[in-house]
């Protein structure tokens, strides 16, 4: 069949058209029910790595956004420790994306380039959870494995002691090795080792497998000695002064 | 059932199979299928886009002027697979997460714009339909053997419920991390194509 | 003599064509021709190149692993008492303390070689029924050399597991001995490689029966300590001449650069290995080295780590002589061969060095070089054509 320009301009056209347009009404249409979606994942991870639900766990929208009445989400300032945005104006800030923006951050200090972040941000993020026998503050944390960047929630005692757990909910590392940081069984040692010495530093530590003695030591995973290391260095980093360590001994001063 | 029919429907599921047969789609086999529950969300998504794609050219098949067929065709696609990909984001976001981009890929995948442009730009929208049908069937055929093995073997689960407690689970079982890395998949796909053309010699392709 | 040759000639009607144990015919073939040299000679297979008879080659082979073997024994031996006793120390060792060593070796050694020998014996056999071929001789070679390439504590069921996907997979699915384009015993040992990681790298498998060792011995091989510790010697458990001898924790067959040296000699001087092979690859290996080492960043850097201890640490001088050299998955023209084992030795310390998750790096540069084999030879011979057809003025 032959058929002339101006029918295939038309045609062209038209299809454009209602292709363009179905797709615009659905995107538009299921926006607010990702974006729930997407939210809802966060939070259950937040509520995961706090131990008030089990990892994993699915939880309706109700009951999550009930719990999260006694969670606060505070932004700070990752070098002076001071609160800087509350409320819904906090959760709204994305610090690992202001990480990216060199106006939102600053290059990484030489001692923690091993966690092969080039930058951080100004501004970090922290959950505090004052959710009756579950009170800690739950802190974002990320940084490079032996194949990808590995993102998590770590969440500590309100009095600093000790850690309430550790969870990955991206990475890319080898499935049944690196990719056992997110293995309920390895995670599950996290929970109560020490986390800073007298001074303040960071104390909580990977060590190759079997290895672990003292209570602020974590069996590393066996055959994944990069992605234990990935860990150790970006832990000993977000809890040290330059990671969340401001903010986290001057709310406890 | 009428012969032609039954022929549009077996076909894509043995001797014309999309992956072991045409070797079309094994990029996806192989990025989706370490577990099962990932396996058989694909499948459903790519049966749907072909099976609707397949219909929606079929309908245009005298309206589409041969110049710009291809395109035509790849914005039908590509509209499906937007279509399908917003509703698994809103409804199935766990999945949808795991499958990441390889919904979006869906619409390089050579499954459906080969059977939009071998079947469905000749034949009734009827007929159409059930071939688009039938070889997302085939797909899903071996996409679920493959995730099958890869997750039962790979990590001693099937869709996530322990079936073979591993030893990280402090069971028993070694999880074979061979099957969990993409090579995996390529040779369980190989052992189908050889356990398929032994016991249907006809398939076998001609040496040289 | 003259008797068993009467009963095999007796029996041997019953499996030919229309005999009631026709099926058997290829394990009535197998004992006949171990026995006495066949009557006729192989017709495919690695024979087309090679006027040698095959069985030959690979008894050959089987000559040259020897010492490997032998050494191999003894000195996994030595590690299991010394992990579990560390005043047993190789300068002091007595004589019923060598005796020991052996027997212990040997007690984790011939369980893993019985389970190869069973499990891709019947493997071999059932295709051969299948496939109305022989039973081929080259297994003899391929079930030594898989247990020497594997540390002395892996589980017997994953020996198991291993060869039978080297026999399958690395070579009846091409259609048997000669067909094969990879190495069955390498394809054995990098599926146990990929498959279970845990069990097959790290520090605790390269010393049989870890839980008998004393609190301190780390059990770390020579590349771990490497890999740690880069090119600072200070650090490293042991001496190079430890290496270059042999006597360190590693895979049973693979420690002793000396053993292995010998196995080369055997296989040049009776022309079964190709010494171009073996010469490419070691120069491959030494060039690379160097280019790392200009770049390293830091003199302590891995980067920086010395040719010399490249060559006898892991499993460099086993992979070179043994595997790489596998008449069948190698390249065949003597150009081919150069640059085939070039790209071995240069792989093998690219992925060595600079990929943070393989250690292993001579498996995966020989597999990934047998997979080219044929496309350099199909371009060498090519080449050749047309140099010829220039020549005659043809082109």
């Amino acid at each position: 069949m032959d058929f002339s320009n101006k029918y295939i301009v038309v045609f062209a056209t038209i299809l454009c058209l209602v292709c363009s347009l179905a797709v615009s009404v659905l995107a538009v249409e299921l926006k607010p029910l990702q974006e729930v979606n997407k939210i809802l994942d966060q939070r259950l991870n937040v509520l995961a790595v706090a131990g008030v639900i089990e990892g994993g766990a699915k939880l309706p929208k109700e009951e999550v956004e009930k719990l999260f009445e006694s969670i606060e989400e505070l932004v700070v300032d990752r070098r002076t420790g001071e609160v800087l945005l509350t409320g819904a104006e906090a959760a709204a800030v994305d610090p690992i994306r202001e990480a990216k923006d060199p106006a939102l951050s600053e290059p990484t200090p030489p001692e923690h380039q091993r966690t092969q972040l080039a930058r951080l941000p100004n501004r970090l993020k922290v959950y505090k959870v004052g959710i009756e026998g579950h009170e800690c503050w739950v802190i974002t944390i990320w940084g490079n494995g032996l194949w990808s960047t590995l993102y998590g929630y770590m969440a500590i005692s309100t009095d600093l002691s000790e850690v309430v757990g550790i969870t990955y909910y991206e990475h890319g590392e080898t499935p049944g090795l690196g990719g056992e940081v997110d293995n309920p069984r390895w995670k599950s040692q996290w929970v109560g080792k020490q986390v800073y010495d007298e001074n303040g530093d960071p104390l909580v530590t990977v060590v190759k497998a079997g290895m672990s003695t003292h209570p602020y030591e974590v069996d590393g995973m066996s055959g994944a000695t990069i992605t234990s290391n990935g860990v150790k260095w970006m832990v000993d980093l977000w809890l040290g002064p330059d990671g969340y360590g401001t903010f986290l001994h001057g709310v406890q001063q | 059932m009428k012969t032609e029919t039954k022929k549009i429907l077996i076909d894509p599921l043995h001797t014309q199979n999309p992956i072991t047969l045409q070797v079309l789609g094994i990029c996806s086999a192989l990025a989706v299928t370490t577990k099962l529950e990932t396996a058989l969300v694909m499948s459903l998504a790519l049966t749907f886009v072909l099976t609707c794609s397949n219909t929606a050219i079929s309908l245009l098949r005298n309206k589409i002027p041969s110049s710009i067929r291809i395109i035509t065709q790849l914005a039908v696609i590509a509209s499906l697979v937007i279509v399908a990909d917003q509703f698994m984001k809103a409804f199935l976001f766990d999945v949808s997460k795991q499958l990441s981009v390889f919904v979006g890929l869906i619409i390089t995948n050579c499954i459906v714009m080969g059977r939009a442009e071998a079947f469905a730009m000749g034949h009734p929208p009827g007929k159409a339909a059930l071939d688009g049908l039938a070889n997302g069937l085939g797909y899903s055929l071996i996409l679920i053997y493959v995730g099958f093995f890869r997750e039962l073997f790979g990590s001693g689960k099937l869709l996530g419920h322990n079936v073979l407690a591993s030893v990280n689970e402090g069971g028993w079982y070694y999880p074979n991390g061979l099957l969990v890395l993409s090579p995996g998949a390529f040779f369980l796909i190989g052992l189908f194509i050889w356990i398929q053309r032994s016991v249907e010699p006809s398939i076998q392709e001609e040496g040289n | 003599m003259q008797f068993l040759r009467e009963q095999l000639d007796k029996v041997e009607p019953h499996f030919h064509k229309g005999g009631k144990l026709e099926k058997l015919y290829p394990f009535f073939e197998a004992a006949d021709t171990f026995l006495y040299t066949p009557g006729s000679r192989t017709q495919s297979g690695p024979h087309v190149r090679d006027a040698a008879d095959l069985k030959r080659t690979m008894i050959m082979v089987v000559l040259a692993l020897i010492p490997a073997t032998v050494f191999g024994i003894f000195n996994a031996g030595y590690w299991e008492m010394h992990a579990a006793n560390p005043a047993v120390q190789l300068a002091s060792l007595t004589v019923p303390q060598i005796v020991e060593a052996m027997l212990r070796g040997a007690w984790a050694f011939l369980p893993m070689y019985a389970v190869t020998i069973a499990v891709g014996g019947l493997l071999e056999a059932l295709f051969s029924v299948i496939r109305k071929h022989e039973i081929n001789e080259g297994f003899l070679v391929t079930s030594l050399l898989f247990p020497l390439t594997l540390p002395p504590d892996t589980p017997l069921w994953q020996v198991g597991l291993g060869i039978a996907f080297g026999v399958v997979i690395g070579k009846e699915v091409f259609g048997g001995t000669g067909m094969n384009i990879l190495n069955p015993a390498l394809t054995a040992r990098i599926f146990l490689y990929f498959a279970y990681p845990a069990q097959m790298s790290g520090d605790l498998v390269w010393v049989a029966n870890n839980a008998n060792w004393v609190d301190g011995f780390s059990g770390a091989t020579p590349l771990g300590t490497m890999f740690v510790h880069g090119a600072d010697t200070s650090q490293y458990l042991y001496t190079w001449w430890d290496a270059f001898w042999g006597f360190i924790p590693g895979s049973v067959g693979e420690t002793s650069f000396v053993a292995c040296l010998i196995g080369a000699v055997i296989l040049i001087a009776t022309g079964v290995g190709s010494w171009r092979i073996m010469l490419s690859c070691t120069i491959g290996m030494v060039l690379t080295v160097l280019l790392l080492n200009a770049f390293a960043p830091r003199p302590t850097h891995y980067m920086a780590v010395s040719p010399q201890w490249h060559l006898v640490v892991g499993s460099f001088a086993f992979g070179t002589v043994f595997m790489a050299t596998d008449p069948v998955s190698a390249a065949q023209t003597n150009l081919g061969r150069w640059i085939y084992g070039f790209g071995i030795g240069a792989l093998m310390i690219m992925v060595r060095v600079l990929n943070p998750a393989y250690p292993a790096g001579i498996m995966l540069a020989i597999i990934f070089m047998n997979v080219f084999a044929p496309l350099i030879d199909y371009y060498v011979t090519k080449a050749n054509i047309r140099r010829r057809e220039v020549r005659l003025g043809l082109q």
